[in-house]
């Protein structure tokens, strides 16, 4: 602990305590046969005290002790009678005495005075070390840029950070000594007599605060208190730590109003719905009905009328019923379509090989009486809508069927590349018509068809429902083909369950 | 054909009344078929009250409901039928345009025996009907208390 500066007298070692002892009662010596010889009487006693005296203040006791041992045999010695014997007489004796109680009482005044300094100096040390220390410390919450203030039990600010003077814009100089809710203008969320019970009750209290900043504007800030206690455990102090809150409790705001703007929406969108929905309804019911009377009764025409129809009117009638039918096929296909656009997903794991088997039995009797090669590789179990994926592998394996017709020996390949976790890619190739990449694009409209309808029947919504189910998978569909050199059809299925 | 039960046909559209009767008609089934326009004169005839208070007793051998009818719907008829102790035991055939599956989850769990969905070609609505008419009105024992023409 001891820690001696420079300009302060540095402790005489033993061995120089005791020198010095030697060395000022020679002085001493050297001086009183001086003043002898110059016939002063008297002088030479406090001459040799001077000794005793320096060497107390300077050594240590056993130097002193030294000293006045010297003294007392050099003033025998030479100066007392007779001289130059260490022999003295009775009467001299209390002069010796009165000497060395003298010496003693010097000695001990000097050891009192330098154990006062010592511990003078060691309090100051101490005192200097923690200073440093919570110097540093205070420095060290300086650099945080969390907010940090202390007040007294009286609201007085006695300690007052960086990030304060950051977040309120009062120097550590302009607040502390201030009265804090003078300062801050702080309101609380509860009142002030709630949080003092909690804080004496806890040691704590957290909240959020709405407070003032210098320039006048507002801030919100999620506010920490610690309760202090003095040694004699009576609160002293209340540490708080405020971090600012407003641009979250704007955002929380923000997301407040945008779900209520979502959930507004959503209303909307379910009421379209809602719409759609009986609009779809209306369609299947009042579309068909009229279309089933025209057949219906046309059918009745044909049968009622036979003898007096000639061959042209019998075509006219068998092109009405037709066209009827035809539209029946358009109105079940479109009814299909807008309800996988409505329906909800029911999402599994499922096995797609199973599901391929299912379509192909499907789509089996359409090629029945052909030559028709279906090779099926292995398909892994993956996440989707069993049925929906069905209908959209039933759609793409029947269109191949049909597009190889004419062909003397169809092949139909399905199978899966790019297997990744989370994607993978179906494909149904045939040795069909194919199409002409240009053409590419209209592939999956609705209603949109690449063929002559006498060559290849069909609604032209077949691709379309299949791209919705696959949009409704997370996944994309593409098609590649050359014109009467088949033609490959892509999808793929994400695995995520938002898809 | 020994016996005859009587349809009770449910039906607002006079074509699909025409037809559905003709179709009956080539079978010879035609005869024993009451035909109410919407929900409520179905329920004034199968209550006997209303224009239907002076009509013989006795239920139907089946009923051919249609589902979108003006005033009461055929959803409804079809719930008040199956939820009244007279009239539950009358098979009720649903016999509706629409392919919606919400229609017909909802007729299965009110009890509905049979649901046909009318098909546009004019053949298979005649064979549909006339299988219909056949198994209700003849092969199948109607429960008790039904009319039936020897």
């Amino acid at each position: 602990m001891a820690e001696w500066k420079p300009g302060l007298p540095k402790p005489l070692s033993e061995i120089q305590g005791y020198l010095l002892a030697v060395f000022s009662v020679a002085v001493a010596l050297g001086l009183a046969l001086l003043v002898e010889r110059l016939h002063f009487s008297g002088v030479q006693v406090p001459l040799f005290l001077f000794a005793v005296a320096i060497t107390s203040w300077y050594a240590s006791s056993g130097a002193a002790a030294l000293a006045l041992v010297l003294s007392c045999l050099s003033f025998d010695y030479f100066f007392v009678e007779p001289i130059h014997s260490l022999t003295m007489t009775r009467s001299d004796l209390p002069y010796f005495i009165a000497f060395a109680s003298f010496s003693l009482l010097v000695s001990w005044f000097a050891s009192v005075r330098r154990r006062v300094e010592l511990e003078l100096l060691q309090s100051r040390d101490e005192l200097r070390n923690e200073v440093v220390e919570r110097t540093q410390q205070a420095s060290l919450l300086n650099l945080t840029h969390d907010t940090i203030f202390v007040r007294d039990m009286s609201d007085v600010i006695t300690y007052w950070n960086r990030g304060a003077q950051e977040m309120y814009g009062w120097t550590a100089e302009e607040a502390i000594g201030k009265q804090a809710h003078e300062l801050l203008h702080a309101i609380f969320p509860v009142p002030m007599d709630d949080i003092r019970a909690e804080l004496l009750r806890s040691g704590r209290w957290d909240g959020e605060v709405e407070k003032t900043r210098a320039d006048g504007t507002r801030v919100v800030v999620a506010s920490r208190w610690s309760l202090r206690r003095d040694e004699h455990d009576r609160p002293a102090a209340i540490l708080e730590t405020n971090n600012d809150v407003t641009e979250r409790k704007r955002r929380e705001e923000e997301i407040r109003t945008l779900n209520e703007e979502l959930g507004k929406r959503t209303t909307e969108l379910e009421a379209i719905n809602k719409e759609l929905e009986a609009f779809a309804y209306s369609i299947s019911h009042d579309l068909r009905a009229p279309l089933r009377h025209m057949v219906g009764f046309t059918e009745l025409l044909q049968k009622s009328a036979a003898s007096i129809l000639n061959e042209k009117s019998q075509r006219y009638v068998g092109i009405i019923l037709e066209s009827a039918k035809k539209m029946g096929n358009l109105i079940d296909d479109l009814l299909a379509f807008s309800r996988i656009g409505r329906a909800e997903t029911h999402k599994k794991l499922v096995s797609l090989d199973e599901i391929v088997q299912e379509a192909l039995s499907e789509v089996r009797h359409e090629t029945e009486g052909r030559d028709v090669v279906w090779k099926v590789a292995a398909l892994p179990a993956w996440f989707g809508d069993g049925s929906m994926l069905r209908l959209a592998l039933v759609n793409l394996m029947s269109n191949a069927a049909k597009f190889t017709r004419t062909r003397p020996k169809a092949e139909i390949e399905i199978g899966c590349m790019d297997q990744k976790p989370d994607q993978i890619v179906i494909f149904i190739r045939d040795n069909g018509v194919g199409f002409n990449m240009k053409y590419a694009n209209k592939l999956f409209g609705v209603f949109q068809r690449l063929h002559p309808l006498e060559s290849f029947e069909g609604t032209g919504i077949g691709l379309a429902t299949v791209q919705r189910i696959v949009h409704r998978h997370g996944g994309r569909v593409w098609a590649e083909g050359l014109v009467d050199q088949g033609a490959t059809f892509y999808f793929s299925l994400s695995k995520s369950k938002g898809a | 054909m020994s016996t005859l039960g009587r349809i009770l046909m449910v039906e607002d559209d006079p074509r699909d009344v025409e037809l559905t009767l003709t179709a009956l008609e080539e079978y010879n089934l035609a005869n024993e078929v009451v035909v109410t326009r919407d929900g409520e004169e179905a329920l004034d005839y199968l209550h006997q009250r209303g224009n239907f208070e002076a009509r013989s007793n006795g239920n139907p051998a089946v009923l051919l409901l249609d589902l979108k009818l003006p005033k009461v719907d055929g959803l409804e008829v079809l719930k008040q039928i199956k939820s009244d102790d007279k009239l539950k035991l009358i098979p009720v055939v649903v016999l509706t345009s629409s392919h919606e599956e919400r229609d017909m989850v909802a007729s299965y769990k009110l009890g509905v025996n049979a649901y046909v969905v009318k098909p546009v070609d004019f053949h298979e609505f005649v064979n549909a009907i006339k299988e219909l008419g056949v198994f209700w009105a003849v092969i199948n024992e109607a429960p008790p208390g039904s009319v039936r023409k020897k």
